[in-house]
Parts: C-alpha cells; sequence; structure tokens
C-alpha cells in the first residue's frame, strides 16, 4: 500500500512537471494536452473507483496550485472521472484491445474538460467558456489520447499492473 | 457480502472528495487567506523539481517551437531587422532631443517612468493553462517588493498587472484578458474612455465614454488615466486605435485597440513598483 501511494506520488509530479514545463510550451494550435486529466484517467482504470478517485483529487489539487482558478476546482472534476473511468472499467475486459482503451480514455477527456468549465460556469468563473472552446475540446482530446498509452504504462507501474485485483476493486463482482 | 461494501466505500470516498473539493472551491473564491498560503506552500515545496525540470525540458520545447514557427520566426526576424534600421536613424535624428530630455528629467528630480520605482523580472513561463491564456509568470515576488495590482510593462507599453505575488515569483494578468478594465486617456485630448480586453489576438475595446464628435481617430495613442481610483499611473501608453466603429444611436464612439506594449516571447518585463493612495 505504502510503496503505491509513494509510486503514485511519483507519477503525479512527474506528469505535473511535464505539463508545467514542457507541454505548457509544446502546444498543437496553442492548445496543450491534459496529463494531469489523463493520470486520474489512466488511476481510474488500474486501479478502479476509489484509486480513480483519490488520484484525480490529488493530481487536479496539485493543478489547481498553478492556475487562477479557485483552489479544488480540477481537483473536483478529476476526481469525479477517475471514479468514473473505475466504474467503467468494471464492464471491460482485462484483454481490451488498446484502441478501446485509448478510445475510451479519449472520451474520459473529453467528458472532463467539459465537466471542469461546466462547474466553473456554475461558480461564475471567468474565462472558461469561451470562441476557444470547441478548439480546445477537439485538439486537447486528441493530444492526450496520442500521450495515453505511456501515462497507462506509467499507472501500471504505480498500481503495480493489478489489472486483474486492483485495489479495493472486485472485478468479479458480476 | 464484500462486494456491495467496498461500492458503497468507494461512494462514500468520492462523496467525501467532492465535499473537500466544494469547500476548498468556497474558501478560495471567497479570499479565505490559509487557502492563498496552502497554494504557494504547494508551489514552493514543487519549485526545485520544477527548476530542474525547466532545465531538463526547455531544449525540447525550443526545438519544438522552432519547428512550429520556423516561418513566424524568419518573419519576426525581417520585421525586426527593419525596426532596428529605422530606430538607428531614428536615433541620430533624436540625439539632441534625448540629452535634452535627460536633462529636463534630472532638473525635475525624475527617475523615468513617471518617477516611478521598477524592477526588472525574467518571464518563466507563459500561461500552463488551456482555458487561461491572458497570465504570465515571472521570478519576482514580494521579497523583491512585488505586490498585487502593480503594473507590468515591455517595450511599448502596459502589459498587465501583478496577480498573486508569491515569495519569489508571480503571475501577471495580461491586458487583453476580458475581465481586465482600464481607465484610458487619448493623447492630445481630454476624452477618457475604458478599456476593455477582448481575448487573445483581438483588438481590446473601448466601447463607452467617447462621444462620436470627439477627436480620435485611427492611430491615436491610449494612456492610461490614472483617475481617481485607478490601479494604474497616469500616462503609461496602453494602446493604439486601430478602427473606430461610430455608434449613431448613443452618439459614441467604439474605439478597436491593439496593443503598444510587446506581449509575445516575451523573455524580461517590467514591474512599476507603484502602488495606488487606496491600497497603501
Amino acid at each position: 500500500m505504502g510503496v503505491a501511494v509513494i509510486k503514485n506520488c511519483l507519477v503525479i509530479l512527474f506528469l505535473l512537471l511535464l505539463q508545467l514545463e514542457l507541454f505548457s510550451s509544446m502546444r498543437l494550435f496553442g492548445v496543450m494536452p491534459e496529463l494531469l486529466l489523463a493520470s486520474a484517467i489512466a488511476a481510474g482504470w488500474y486501479g478502479g473507483p476509489t484509486s480513480g478517485a483519490i488520484v484525480g483529487f490529488s493530481s487536479g489539487l496539485f493543478y489547481d496550485f498553478y492556475l487562477a482558478t479557485p483552489l479544488g476546482l480540477n481537483a473536483l472534476t478529476y476526481a469525479i472521472v477517475g471514479y468514473l473511468l473505475g466504474q467503467i472499467a468494471v464492464f471491460l475486459s482485462d484483454e481490451a484491445e488498446w484502441i478501446i482503451r485509448i478510445t475510451i480514455s479519449v472520451a474520459a477527456v473529453t467528458v472532463g474538460l467539459v465537466l471542469f468549465v461546466t462547474f466553473g460556469e456554475l461558480i461564475a468563473e471567468p474565462n472558461l467558456y469561451n470562441r476557444n472552446f470547441g478548439k480546445i475540446l477537439v485538439i486537447s482530446s486528441l493530444y492526450t489520447g496520442l500521450l495515453m498509452v505511456p501515462v497507462h504504462f506509467l499507472m501500471a507501474w504505480a498500481f503495480d499492473a493489478r489489472r486483474e485485483s486492483p485495489v479495493g476493486f472486485d472485478r468479479r463482482l458480476g | 457480502m464484500a462486494g456491495p461494501r467496498r461500492y458503497s466505500g468507494s461512494r462514500f470516498a468520492l462523496a467525501l472528495l467532492i465535499l473537500t473539493s466544494v469547500t476548498l472551491i468556497s474558501l478560495d473564491a471567497r479570499g479565505y487567506a490559509p487557502i492563498g498560503n496552502l497554494k504557494k506552500a504547494g508551489i514552493v515545496i514543487v519549485q526545485p523539481f520544477r527548476s530542474l525540470a525547466n532545465i531538463v525540458f526547455s531544449p525540447v520545447g525550443d526545438v519544438w517551437e522552432s519547428f512550429s514557427n520556423g516561418d513566424e520566426l524568419e518573419r519576426e526576424n525581417t520585421l525586426l531587422r527593419r525596426q532596428l534600421d529605422q530606430l538607428l536613424s531614428y536615433r541620430i535624428a533624436n540625439e539632441g532631443a534625448v540629452n535634452d530630455l535627460e536633462a529636463l528629467r534630472t532638473q525635475l528630480g525624475l527617475q523615468g517612468l513617471g518617477g516611478q520605482e521598477t524592477l526588472v523580472a525574467e518571464v518563466t513561463a507563459g500561461s500552463v493553462s488551456n482555458f487561461d491564456p491572458y497570465v504570465l509568470e515571472i521570478n519576482k515576488g514580494t521579497q523583491s517588493g512585488v505586490r498585487e495590482g502593480m503594473p507590468v510593462i515591455s517595450t511599448g507599453g502596459l502589459i498587465g498587472r501583478i496577480e498573486n505575488p508569491g515569495l519569489r515569483d508571480s503571475r501577471v494578468r495580461l491586458i487583453t484578458d476580458p475581465i481586465v478594465n482600464i481607465g484610458v486617456l487619448a493623447i492630445g485630448t481630454k476624452e477618457i474612455g475604458i478599456l476593455t480586453g477582448n481575448g487573445v489576438d483581438q483588438p481590446m475595446r473601448v466601447i463607452d465614454g467617447i462621444p462620436i464628435g470627439a477627436p480620435v481617430e485611427v492611430g491615436s495613442i491610449l494612456v492610461t488615466s490614472g483617475l481617481d481610483r485607478s490601479p494604474y499611473p497616469e500616462g503609461f501608453a496602453v494602446g493604439s486605435v486601430v478602427e473606430v466603429v461610430p455608434d449613431e444611436v448613443n452618439l459614441e464612439k467604439e474605439l478597436l485597440v491593439e496593443p503598444t506594449g510587446e506581449m509575445d516571447n516575451l523573455d524580461f518585463v517590467t514591474v512599476v513598483l507603484y502602488q495606488p493612495p487606496s491600497m497603501e
């Protein structure tokens, strides 16, 4: 358990640094990928709903430190997305093709971005819904999708690749 | 039996995390100081790793930029060479005037920039979010005398103001942000209006305040008015008018304004250590 926590912290820190120092300048059409949202998605996949929510909350909180939006907005969004991915993973076979994993992950990024902007609008946060929203949604989802494979590998390492019986998550329920 | 309990356990964990997030959002939105301090502490903890990552990743970012902006850089280079030629000839023509101005400044005890103290800061990062492109990060903070709301200028004029300064770094909110309003005065007139940001690569706008008959035309320079409780000192160039749209109904002019301050590919900016009287 302790080792998994340390590994998860390391992965979150690594992805945060990539997001802040590399991908903030490596933009496609002015849009950057959402690596920390990707970490929540992959954590839900390999760790189940609880771990997905916790990793999502933590990575979102760290990202929130660097944004002008209120602390907790990304944490809230990523926790929900991580949890949802954990729930969806119940219905998927362990042998699910990579293409299916990536497609679901890309859809989850899109859902995450929509949720983030929706929550932001609910608290009257300026700048979130703007004329570039459609472009950000499409490009960021696809760009994150391109990077999803290494993020999946990192999270598989963090959870010790226990996809078949993740912590706190029994896939044999059904 | 174990299954359903685990399911409800995960729901309980999610509910707890949602509750924590909503509490944090609520407290931060109300400006609760400990939350601000928590943010600053988080940044300080990550900073050493970030500095190291910057050293490692910046060459990769530079290569990417040179590939993705190659044509743009070439155009910019040509434009800069032309501007440099113009400036050199301008300098030769105005050397006498510069000496006169310097002599006058010395006589009047002014230090430049309206007598305000300034601080040069390095731009350490641009925006790190897809949804807020109107920020820069600089490497000076409260330790160097930087305070909330201080104006930030670059070559050509005002580009933003300090937001949420940390101990050794600060965020600059750019004037192109639609939530930013600045009281401006058109040079050579007494016309005052409110300039509002209009998004990335869009001209800023002055919607109210300029009567239709006012002598404000394309090419007019707008400077900070410094009036009343303006957070900016007066006289800083903000933008030049690129289009005038008459509003026959309200008998006013709408002005479209390009910022005069350089905002792209900035390496250094200047923080004006000015605090308006109401904020002191």
